[in-house]
């Protein structure tokens, strides 16, 4: 997928991939030739094609302005890739197993940071940590603490700034059904990173930044309703 | 015309038959559901992606297109392309203060041993 801006279209060139997908004359200001290069193009406009249609696609396109079209077509590109892959989920298991780690990460904060004040009290206080049998201290763990469940779809803790939390708070349980309550994120201006994301997705064949399992008392990437 | 009619076939003006692949998961009462998904996807593609999922798993299918498609309606370029970097993000944050916490209760342990030790001399 060639997201350079040169176009690929008729005029010595050929037509770019999409075209060639779609077996059509590529016109000059052809929507698709930037980002779709008569190559590799053809193959991931497959994938774009069969998930959302040429014509949403360009609809879609045409609609954003042209700078930030590489991002859109990256970013359409892996959608469609990852539907294809898991056709039940797409690449929301990847947002939920993310969301899980970031759980799992703040509780685990929260219990160290939790630690941390105990230890700077002026009064000694034993610390309640189990000690190996070398003699020496271990490093908290997630796996001390009990599992947490959360709820799918509820990414409204994504925006709430990263600061700690109480550990008891992170025992609260969430809304089961807060679909949809995402606020815009078109304010990322990571655009380089965006598009090596995709492209290591894309490329390796395979989820980026795949939890390991275990971390959150559960490995599965299964969405589970509550 | 039915008042019984799904979503879909309500957004589509057709008539609803009674094997319907959309009207499990597109109840009439929530139109804008629909037309989200209908404008990402197309109802040709999700009819077709939902045909061939096994019964039990289209309506997980079904939210989860739903919800990718909100995602692209609210953010055009990204869609939840920006929620998985967002969230990335936040885990490299929230590792860079783990590793932050981790070694300042090294110190904060250093300092009480030490305390504890001159104590006793």
């Amino acid at each position: 997928m060639s997201s350079s801006g040169n176009p690929s279209s008729s005029g010595g060139g050929g037509p770019c991939g999409a075209c060639k997908f779609l077996r059509r004359k590529c016109v000059a200001g052809c929507i698709f030739a930037p980002y779709f290069d008569s190559e590799q193009g053809a193959a991931h406009f497959a994938a774009v094609h069969k998930v959302f249609g040429a014509s949403n696609v360009s609809k879609l396109l045409q609609h954003v302005p042209e700078h930030k079209r590489p991002d859109a077509v990256v970013s359409i590109c892996f959608e469609a890739q990852a539907r294809l892959r898991d056709p039940i989920y797409g690449c929301v298991s990847h947002i939920v197993s993310l969301q899980q780690q970031v759980v799992s990460l703040q509780t685990e904060l929260s219990y160290l940071q939790a630690h941390l004040a105990t230890l700077e009290l002026p009064q000694p206080q034993p610390p309640p940590v189990p000690v190996s049998s070398s003699g020496s201290l271990q490093a908290l763990s997630i796996t001390d603490l009990p599992s947490i469940s959360p709820s799918v779809y509820d990414l409204s803790s994504i925006f709430e700034p990263v600061m700690s939390s109480t550990w008891a708070m992170q025992q609260q349980p969430r809304p089961s059904d807060h679909l949809f309550g995402v606020p815009s994120s078109s304010s990322i201006g990571g655009g380089g990173e965006l598009q090596a994301l995709a492209r290591e997705f894309i490329h390796s064949g395979q989820m980026p930044a795949q939890p390991s399992p275990g971390t959150s008392g559960s490995g599965s990437t299964v969405i589970k309703r509550e | 015309m039915n008042p019984k009619r799904c979503a879909a076939c309500k957004y589509l003006r057709r008539r609803c038959p009674k094997d319907c692949i959309f009207s499990p998961y597109f109840p009439p009462n929530d139109p804008a559901k629909f037309a989200c998904i209908h404008r990402i996807y197309g109802a040709g593609n999700v009819s077709k992606m939902l045909q061939q999922l096994p019964d039990q798993t289209r309506a997980e299918a079904a939210e989860s297109l739903c919800f990718e498609a909100k995602c692209r309606v609210d953010d055009p370029v990204y869609g939840c392309v920006g929620i998985i970097h967002l969230l990335q993000t936040q885990i490299e944050q929230t590792q860079n203060q783990l590793a932050k916490t981790q070694a300042e209760i090294a110190v904060a342990q250093t300092k009480l041993s030490q305390t504890h030790n001159s104590d006793f001399m």
